[in-house]
């Protein structure tokens, strides 16, 4: 590799490399603070990292997320403010959506981090309506959207799969296969590879493993230039594992047996940092110093956001309409 | 006698529904090894199998089509959809297919199918966990709406639910799944579908809950010494009509309470149930305390749900009304 190329690519996997480790610390920070009941809810991300910072890696800012509620390590990497985040987690009146959504449901419109659902899958047909205006509007941007293997059952999968192909749109389907949807192991919830079901659509699918950042990355790169050049969309089945539960509500000792300790050689983080090493671009001294100033980032930035008061409640009860109806603001006079 | 909450009792009923038929079959998401991510179907699979406690993959109206084809064919499927407000990929079964069929094969074809799931707010659910979409499924003919409000209520509903020969959307108060414990009856017995149950008496006004308000509005009539009948009507449609007529006919005061939208909510339709028949015995408007014409915050839910002081004011207004 030419020297400048090389250089180029240190940047990029340190930036990619710091995003991982300052969302895993995150991650711990949230799942530690719901315990000790100073967050009411979160989904983990613990095990997705590499392969969402690989697909992130390979996009624009001007390109449009619809992703869904584990894609913190995403954000991260793509620009989206720790604080904007975590502000979301506590629904404070920082929060852009003022508490009003569960934690986890994020929205970052400066970001083009389009607002997250619960109801699983519903993001694709959305994100295949937007893939039409860019190519309607010659924008050149793409749209991705990321969902768990789960989803992949879901009738709105299916609808999104058929109608991107059908109109030859931007638009890349990041599926993200960490093994389990809550309890079903993917092997119950589908008798075929995930990345096989774009061919019943007419449409290109690929398998990445989501543990390797590289690869992830070259793959949804491909995708992202053939989408560019009016070549269609594409599903990319980035295989990883689930490390944590599938919230803090879940307890899965119940179902599965099968566990990957974090720091062991299976954990996206170590792997990465193997990866880091092999090429030259970090040691064990810059690691560490990489993850204690994650650490002090995460608890100042936590410790801040967490003296941010809630929303007036009122904040509950606006923004349906962007007319009021006289029903609701009838009804709010009686609430508050 | 055995002192259940309401997930104990339900599990309880499924169980003694699975022992005694076995064309009682389970079907939903997490159901199985996880016991339901509110645990009513724990220890279930491990009794009955994973033919008859079947996890399925996440597919909602996959999962309600499917029950109905089993129910098409002789079997008494019991579905669950873990929150009600993931049930809409479904409706197009539930509203077009399952509610539907008696009536277009003439009673050739029916759906004995007990679509059980949880709804309601009240566990920081947020938009997406909290919805009470009871209206939805009230508007459409040839489904039975079921809702119970304590644990003795919801094995014996359940257990006359399945022995019924239509679909009923059997929908749970999720606020309600361990906040009551009462003594349930250990074998079978049976709570009837259609039938209201007047839970407090009183001479001077009505109210008419359902769900998951009844224990606030009996807490709130409690505490403050409310003189009044509170009717649970436990199955919203076919509504016991003749239960609330007898005692707004009492009463002439009326209050209706859910925690729904008010708009095109069910109560709207007590209401004008009652003004059609007990006009002439209403001493006031017909009041509604409701939820909000907004979706159902995460971190506001308390102002939301309908409490003590909204509920009061109604009250008060009510006694006050000349
Ligand atoms: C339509 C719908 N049904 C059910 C649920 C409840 N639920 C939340 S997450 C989940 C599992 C999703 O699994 P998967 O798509 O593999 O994503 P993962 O959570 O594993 O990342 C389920 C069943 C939901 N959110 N939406």
């Amino acid at each position: 590799m030419p020297e400048q190329d090389k250089s180029e690519e240190k940047t990029r996997l340190i930036k990619a490399y710091t995003a991982i480790v300052l969302s895993r610390t995150l991650d711990n920070k949230i799942v530690v603070s719901q315990r000790q009941g100073r967050v009411g809810f979160y989904t983990p991300t613990i095990g997705q990292e590499a392969l969402q910072v690989g697909a992130s890696m390979a996009l624009q800012d001007k390109d449009l997320i619809y992703g869904y509620y584990r894609d913190v390590p995403l954000m991260l990497h793509r620009g989206v403010p720790m604080e904007n985040i975590i502000n979301q987690i506590m629904g404070n009146r920082e929060d852009s959506a003022l508490g009003r959504q569960m934690p986890s449901h994020y929205c970052d419109k400066k970001r083009n981090f389009m607002s997250v659902q619960s109801p699983v899958a519903t993001n694709l047909p959305l994100a295949v309506g937007s893939a039409y205006t860019q190519k309607y509007r010659k924008t050149n941007s793409i749209v991705l959207t990321t969902f768990g293997e789960g989803s992949t059952s879901a009738p709105d999968f299916h609808a999104a799969l058929n109608l991107a192909a059908v109109y030859n749109l931007p638009v890349i389907f990041l599926c993200e296969n960490n093994g389990w949807a809550i309890s079903m192991p993917v092997e119950k919830q589908t008798l075929a590879e995930i990345w096989t079901k774009a061919s019943a659509y007419g449409m290109r699918g690929v398998r990445a493993n989501g543990n390797d950042l590289l690869e992830t990355y070259e793959v949804t790169r491909e995708a992202v230039k053939r989408a560019r050049e009016g070549k269609g969309p594409t599903l990319i089945d980035a295989v990883s594992f689930r490390m944590g539960p599938h919230s803090t509500s879940d307890d899965p000792t119940k179902y599965r047996d099968v566990i990957v300790e974090e720091g062991s050689d299976k954990d996206p983080v170590i792997i990465t940092e193997k990866l880091l090493k092999s090429k030259g671009y970090i040691d064990d001294k810059f690691i560490e110093s990489i993850k204690t100033r994650a650490e002090k980032i995460v608890n100042d930035k936590f410790e801040e956001c967490a003296k941010i008061p809630a929303a007036d409640p009122s904040s509950a009860f606006t923004g349906v309409y962007k007319e009021s109806s006289w029903m609701l603001d009838e009804e709010v006079k009686d609430l508050l | 006698m055995t002192e259940m909450n309401m997930v104990q009792a339900i599990n309880n009923g499924l169980d003694l529904a699975l022992k005694l038929d076995d064309s009682v079959i389970l079907l939903g998401e997490d159901i199985g090894i996880n016991g339901g991510v509110f645990r009513v179907t724990e220890g279930l699979q491990k009794k009955y199998g994973e033919d008859r406690v079947m996890d399925t993959p996440l597919v909602e109206l996959g999962i309600v089509g499917m029950a109905i084809g089993m129910a098409l064919t002789g079997l008494k499927p019991v579905p669950e959809i873990q929150f009600q407000d993931f049930i809409y990929t479904a409706m197009d079964q539930i509203i077009n297919q399952a509610a539907k069929m008696r009536f277009r094969s003439n009673g050739d074809y029916t759906v004995p199918m007990v679509l059980r799931t949880p709804y309601g707010g009240g566990v920081k659910g947020g938009l997406y966990h909290s919805q009470s979409g009871e209206a939805y499924f009230a508007h459409t003919a040839g489904l039975t709406v079921v809702t119970p409000s304590g644990p003795y209520d919801a094995k014996g509903l359940l257990l006359s639910a399945i022995d019924y020969e239509d679909p009923v959307i059997f929908l749970e108060p999720k606020r309600l799944y361990r906040s009551i414990k009462e003594e349930v009856k250990d074998g079978e017995y049976k709570v009837p579908l259609r039938k209201a149950s007047v839970v407090r008496e009183g001479d001077d006004l009505t109210a008419i809950t359902y769900g998951s308000m009844v224990p606030t509005v009996k807490n709130t009539f409690e505490k403050h010494k409310v003189n009044g009948d509170i009717i649970d009507l436990r199955t919203l449609v076919p509504m016991d009509i003749g239960t609330v007529i007898q005692s707004v006919e009492k009463t002439g005061r009326v209050v209706i309470i859910h925690e729904a939208p008010r708009t095109g909510g069910f109560g709207a339709e007590i209401s004008a149930s009652i003004t059609e028949r007990a006009l002439e015995s209403l001493l006031a408007p017909i009041l509604r305390v409701t939820g909000p014409d907004s979706p159902f915050p995460y971190k506001m839910e308390d102002y939301y749900i309908p409490d003590d002081r909204r509920i009061m004011k109604a009250v008060n207004k009510l006694l006050e009304f000349r």
